[in-house]
């Protein structure tokens, strides 16, 4: 009987371990079907907010992305070896060549994601200005989609270039404002690598909406099997890989951020201790060499016809010249879009004052909050059910409000964690506030679409963080007229008799601290298009050619006015349940509050 | 001219040198209002009074304040907006949004403004009153 017993419970057991390995062998099974970034399309979205073409034009940036590597490639393989020489050790003559090659060569891997089929550029191509290359995305849904189909994050792709120039994000106690940082909320702060910009390369590869790496470690392994690995090795060190990676990496490489399989886990790589300092070294580097090239002459180049005007080589026309007057004097762009000039000129005066910046960054490193109403269109805002992965980015659907640097300072959701806690007690000041980024290059377009501005031919770009606006025309009629066309309605519900962007302003997505330098300029039609004239003449690849820009494959966009470019897109806005407590009711909360 | 040079050399070495500030303009002796404060929109969501002072000078970053109240012995509300100084401009609009005030309601206001740190430009408006839509 006994003996019956034992071997009942030993067939039992017998069964459970084979149901066990079953089991194991199924849910591992699934992890690796799940592997597959693009094993089952994420749609989540109400019609009207992912573009019909969204697919081809993907795989038509992937292919143009494809192209640059090639060339980063070609112009690798005819650098001289750099010579390791002097104390301390420099790579000479070639040094800096070989990492701003470097650096680009990695801004355009489709491989550093998990799907490999996504890179840095995938969002930011030298032909937009390195800001988004998919028309029909910045007409619509405005975050790019991510190495998942189709996850999309919250923001513009922000443009890069110059964007090194910004220091490290600090708290001037003198002026009561912050300084720096990268991003639109200023998050990537430059507190450890002392460049703001090389923190910011270190975002979108672990961003679970963008390229989406579930481990900083994987970027060192897929690095470790780059083509241009012995260029890293050139410029970082030989030993740079000595990393050993478990089997599991490529596995778990190949599944995105975010997935419930990994638990909440942010270093699912199992490494020892000192590869895992290994690893990190090499995702410093990476951020580095990126940086290199952002800041190269190639990308941040100076190039533009604003810069040959300061060289003395270019005559601005009439009504660039008229523009550069208002965007100094009555426009009062430059209160916040430095131009570095010496003077503000008078109506009767023409400029002949030396340059006082020799390389004028238009920007003051600050940030501003505008009133830009809430744009209904962005993908983020419907994100609100899982993925295959299990994965939701957006829990809170409409009651996500982006309260931009006044979120980053408290931690809260949408943003990243903040290293000083010395700062958060400033959130309610800036509250809705985001980076004056420079705008140089706002205007910059592939050369067969010459412009941004309907009736074109012209590129469509989308402006400002949430991409409200569709033309630097409505950029400009919106710091004009903010408050003389203000209605307490939300996009898509401007009065009968008004048109939205022309003589209707929905009110603000966040209402504090809103900047009152403009709003009502009182600036003519003639005077805003001047502004806009003027703005055009900052885009790089006037002097000489700009890197790359020849490579949209795309088409042009034509017909319309750029007042109401975009309009047939606009979609009314659903009733705003409360800001969640997640973003608003963490302390020090928002002053007033926002509902 | 002497001390335009002077005044420039110093915003574009403040920016140049040192980065992470704005340019700034000395701060002025006195702060004056030189166009009087006035409704520049009533509506019945959005209230914004609008005046102009001198350039105060001192920080990049002022505010423009309003304090108000339905009584005009005792303005008990406040408040205020951000707006920057263009250190080449000589004189500063400075604009206040007022939102969700009572219909229908006499308001009374003064005005002033601040500097980032709070330290008030000292500015002297006298009472004035609007009454809202």
């Amino acid at each position: 009987m006994r003996r019956a017993r034992l071997i009942a419970l030993g067939a039992a057991c017998a069964t459970i371990t084979v149901a066990m390995f079953i089991s194991a062998h199924v849910v591992g099974g699934q992890s690796e079907a799940a592997s597959s970034p693009t094993a089952q399309v994420y749609n989540p979205y109400p019609p009207g907010i992912l573009p019909s073409d969204l697919s081809s034009e993907t795989a038509r940036v992937q292919r143009e992305v494809d192209l640059i590597e090639e060339r980063a490639l070609a112009r690798w393989h005819t650098l001289k070896k750099p010579i390791l020489t002097g104390q301390p050790p420099v790579l000479q003559n070639t040094g800096t060549e070989a990492i701003e090659t470097l650096g680009e060569l990695m801004l355009y891997d489709n491989k550093i994601s998990p799907g490999k089929n996504l890179a840095c550029a995938s969002c930011h191509m030298p032909y937009a200005g390195f800001s988004g290359p998919i028309p029909s995305v910045n007409l619509t849904m405005v975050a790019f989609p991510g190495t998942v189909h189709f996850r999309a994050g919250k923001r513009t792709p922000q443009r890069h270039p110059y964007a090194p120039f910004f220091p490290v994000l600090q708290y001037n106690q003198a002026q009561g404002l912050f300084f720096g940082g990268n991003f639109w909320d200023s998050r990537a702060t430059g507190y450890k690598l002392r460049v703001p910009d090389a923190e910011q390369a270190q975002g979108p590869p672990v961003d679970t909406q963008e390229m989406g790496f579930p481990d900083t470690a994987c970027i060192a392994f897929r690095l470790s099997q780059a083509v241009y690995r012995p260029l890293f090795e050139e410029v970082w060190g030989a030993g740079s890989f000595d990393i050993k990676f478990p089997r599991e990496t490529d596995r778990i490489c190949a599944t995105p951020g975010g997935a419930a399989v990994f638990g909440g886990n942010t270093t699912p790589v199992p490494l020892s201790a000192g590869d895992r300092t290994r690893a990190n070294i090499v995702y410093d580097r990476w951020a580095q060499s990126i940086d290199s090239f952002e800041q190269s002459v190639q990308v941040s180049a100076f190039s533009s016809k604003f810069d040959a005007f300061l060289a003395g080589k270019y005559t601005l026309t009439a009504d660039e010249m008229a523009g550069f007057k208002l965007f100094n004097g009555r426009g009062n762009c430059n209160s916040c879009h430095l131009d570095g000039r010496g003077t503000t000129l008078k109506s009767d005066q023409a400029d002949t004052s030396a340059a006082a910046m020799v390389n004028p960054l238009f920007t003051c490193f600050g940030s501003a909050n505008e009133g830009v109403p809430l744009n209904p269109a962005d993908a983020f805002y419907y994100q609100t059910k899982p993925d295959s992965y299990g994965f939701i980015a957006n829990p809170y659907g409409f009651g996500y409000r982006d309260l931009g640097l006044g979120s980053f300072l408290r931690s809260a959701f949408g943003s990243g964690p903040n290293p000083n806690a010395s700062w958060k007690q400033y959130a309610p000041t800036v509250d809705g506030q985001m980076q004056v980024s420079s705008v140089r290059d706002v205007a910059s377009t592939p050369p067969q679409c010459p412009s941004t501005e309907a009736p074109g031919p012209y590129f469509q770009k989308a402006f400002f963080h949430n991409g409200y606006f569709k033309s630097l025309k409505q950029v400009v009629h919106f710091y004009n007229t903010r408050d003389k066309y203000a209605y307490p309605v939300t996009s898509g519900h401007c009065p009968k008799g008004t048109t939205e962007k022309v003589d209707c302003w929905p009110m603000p997505e966040v209402r504090n601290n809103i900047d009152m330098t403009s709003g009502n300029l009182g600036l003519t039609d003639e005077e805003e298009n001047q502004i806009v004239a003027f703005l055009q003449t900052l885009s790089d690849g006037f002097t000489r050619p700009y890197l790359n820009n020849d490579t949209y494959t795309g088409a042009c966009m034509k017909g319309g006015s750029a007042s109401t470019q975009g309009n047939e897109h606009l979609i009314p806005t659903p009733p705003l349940p409360p800001c969640a407590s997640t973003i608003c009711g963490v302390a020090p909360v928002p002053s007033p509050s926002i509902p | 001219m002497s001390g335009a040079l002077a005044i420039l050399a110093i915003s574009v070495l403040s920016c140049s040198l040192f980065g992470q500030v704005s340019p700034t303009t000395p701060q002025a002796p006195r702060v004056r209002i030189i166009e009087a404060p006035k409704v520049e929109l009533a509506r019945d969501y959005l209230t914004i009074i609008r005046w102009t002072t001198n350039n105060p000078g001192g920080s990049p970053l002022h505010y423009g304040v309003v304090h108000y109240g339905t009584d005009p012995h005792n303005l008990n509300e406040t408040a205020k907006s951000p707006i920057r100084l263009n250190p080449d401009h000589p004189s500063t609009v400075f604009r206040v949004r007022l939102d969700d005030l009572k219909p229908q309601t006499i308001y009374y206001y003064t005005v002033d403004s601040m500097q980032a740190s709070g330290k008030s430009d000292e500015v002297k408006s006298p009472v004035n009153h609007f009454t809202t839509p």
